[in-house]
């Protein structure tokens, strides 16, 4: 597999997103030379997304213009991507580690006959076939898989890879001619977006750093002084499911087997104790940290680092540190 | 509403993760096997449909082996399901999630199907590839990570939120289609001793993967376990701000995570 690899190009406040230049470097990575990377977008303004491809040393970008696809369902999407594909003679296709990724790698396992990997963290060549590496289980182990023959999708894990640096090149832009898509998938309908349920500041999915309370922290009021740590951190707020069970803050904050799984750059775990339903939803996390007042807490035995004492103290004293570390 | 539920017994969260001989897989050797966290979570929105809609029907359909299979599949109607499909996994041979889509697609294609929900993913594997390359299959339009799924009977249709990392987004989409539920119900229901005595009579469909279902694409190589954790590093402090300055400056100078 050395031919030429699509980069599935995901739009954020009207740029390339975080999880889309992961992509490009690990196809950089890949060894592809500029003219072998080649990007995707779909939306009728897509022309300064598609240059910033080019910035990334990306020569070649597909643009799918139909409108239709504003809202209709990723499978619309997915025929477009299959589409590109073909058109660039591509045999790898990359996306980043969001929920479109993951969505869309199904589709195209069977559109594009390809074999296909989610959540994956390492990615290297093994003479004809691709070898990549992924967390399962919760993080708590972690498979090497092969994939074979003449078509490999892969769908990336956030925060898995750095961002590509500059090497820019000035992109060919070309329209896709549009598909046909079947009736049935154009008949459901989006009717609204939501921005962020997790509250203000960055989502729990793409966020690089979790701030997360448990019961430690007593009641809804208390959560506040978690909010506040991540707010001087920038960072996204969860729960322990003792919080969201108490109705403290809603089920969108839940981290852990049946709430959300979430691998950040940094992880601090404040007033929880470290249920294994809770742990399999944070253990991919690059450090994780804890703070609790029993030091026999199961937390401390898969953190980095630890605090033990009380949290009411030690929490508001961090977030003014930060503060204090952030305005210098 | 014909509900036809997909569903995957995995080791209970508490197993203790051992690598099988050969080190590409897991050793499922003595391991209890249940219904994946969010086909658990599947299953209960289908029920929950079925009770506000008259005339449904909850079919639970599973791929795998004996015996965990058929357990879940008890443990499903047990709780609620009226009809069970097993689909009869090819012995000896290692499967991919696109095959196991594959096999399933085959089931479901020749029983009534106005709905069919799965987990969004299972906690073993954790792949999530099923219901999309479901819709693929069964040429439905499909949506990953739906919560707040609910039924309009003013206009047929469902409404749902698609939880994306950006938020959300808002659908309605007439039957049929696939969903993969990220929905959390923390009190699904349990089942009851008779029903669960009643159960273990219970029919269940025998429905072969099919001898003619294309090879895997994808290969397992390796499972490996982290090394033990060695525990975290305590802190040392004699007052909070003594703590705090000292793991933001870990933080920073160490480990690297913010600037
Ligand atoms: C099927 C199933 C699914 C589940 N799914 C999830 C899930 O998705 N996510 C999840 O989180 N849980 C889940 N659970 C629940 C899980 O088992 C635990 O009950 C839960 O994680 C406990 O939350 P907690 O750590 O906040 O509370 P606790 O276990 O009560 O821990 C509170 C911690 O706070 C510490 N503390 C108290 N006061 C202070 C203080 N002043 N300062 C510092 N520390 C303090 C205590 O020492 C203790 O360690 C699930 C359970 C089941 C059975």
């Amino acid at each position: 597999m050395t031919g030429p690899i699509l980069i599935v190009g995901e739009v954020q406040n009207g740029h390339l997103s975080g999880p889309t230049l992961e992509a490009i470097s690990v196809a950089r990575s890949l060894g592809g030379s500029p003219s072998s990377l080649v990007g995707f977008v779909a939306g009728h303004d897509s022309r300064s997304t598609a240059l910033e491809f080019g910035r990334f040393g990306v020569s070649h970008v597909w643009v799918a213009r139909d409108p239709t696809l504003d809202s209709a369902p990723i499978a619309a999407l997915a025929l477009y991507i299959a589409a590109a594909a073909t058109k660039a003679g591509a045999e790898t296709i990359l996306v980043g580690g969001t929920t479109l990724g993951r969505d869309l790698m199904g589709r195209l396992a069977i559109r594009w006959n390809a074999a296909v990997a989610t959540g994956v963290t390492e990615v290297r060549r093994d003479g004809a076939a691709l070898q990549v590496r992924r967390p399962i289980f919760g993080g708590r182990a972690t498979e090497t898989r092969r994939l074979d023959g003449a078509h490999v999708a892969l769908a990336l894990r956030p925060h898995a890879f750095p961002a590509p640096l500059d090497a820019p090149v000035d992109p060919v832009i070309e329209d896709l001619p549009s598909v046909p898509l079947p009736a049935a998938w154009l008949a459901p309908r989006r009717t609204g977006t939501e921005t962020s349920a997790e509250g203000a500041g960055p989502s729990l999915g793409d966020a690089s750093i979790v701030v997360s309370g448990g019961r430690g922290v007593r009641t809804a009021e208390n959560f506040q002084l978690v909010e506040e740590l991540a707010a001087a951190l920038g960072a996204a707020v969860g729960a322990s499911r003792a919080v969201t069970d108490a109705g403290w803050r809603p089920s969108s904050y839940q981290v852990g087997q049946t709430g959300r799984s979430v691998s950040p750059q940094l992880y601090l775990a404040v007033g929880i104790s470290g249920a294994i339903q809770h742990l399999v939803g944070m253990l991919s996390s690059r450090v994780i940290v804890a703070i609790n007042s029993d030091a026999s807490a199961p937390i401390f035995r898969v953190a980095d680092y630890g605090i033990v004492g009380d949290l009411f103290q030690i929490v508001p004293a961090l977030t003014a540190e930060v503060r204090r570390v952030r305005a210098l | 509403m014909e509900i036809v539920v997909c569903i995957k017994p995995v080791p209970e969260a508490e197993t203790r993760l051992r690598v099988a001989p050969g080190g590409a897989t897991l050793d499922a050797e003595g391991v209890k096997f249940v219904l994946a966290g969010y086909d658990e979570s599947a299953l209960e929105q289908a029920l929950l449909l079925k009770e506000a809609l008259a005339g449904s029907k909850v079919h639970a359909i599973s791929f795998g082996p004996a015996p965990r299979t058929e357990e879940v599949l008890r443990a499903a109607v047990a709780l609620g399901a009226d009809l069970a499909t097993w689909v009869e996994s090819p012995s000896g041979s290692a499967v991919d999630p696109i095959q196991v889509a594959r096999a399933l697609a085959g089931a479901i294609a020749a029983i009534p199907h106005d709905l069919v929900l799965c987990g969004k993913q299972a906690g073993d594997d954790e792949a999530g590839l099923v219901p999309s390359a479901l819709g693929e299959l069964l040429a439905l339009p499909d949506f990953g990570s739906v919560v707040d799924l609910r039924w309009d009977p003013v206009t047929a249709r469902f409404k749902f939120l698609r939880s994306t990392d950006a938020g959300g987004e808002r659908w309605e989409a007439a039957t049929p289609c696939v969903i993969g539920l990220q929905q959390a119900w923390n009190d699904p229901r349990t089942a009851k001793l008779p029903n669960i005595l009643k159960s273990r009579k219970a029919a269940i469909a025998k429905h072969p993967a099919g001898p003619d279902l294309p090879g895997a694409r994808s290969e397992p190589q390796g499972f490996e376990l982290p090394a033990p954790r060695t525990g975290a590093r305590l802190i040392e402090y004699k007052s909070p701000q003594e703590a705090a300055q000292t793991l933001v400056r870990i933080l920073r100078e160490e480990a690297k995570v913010f600037p």
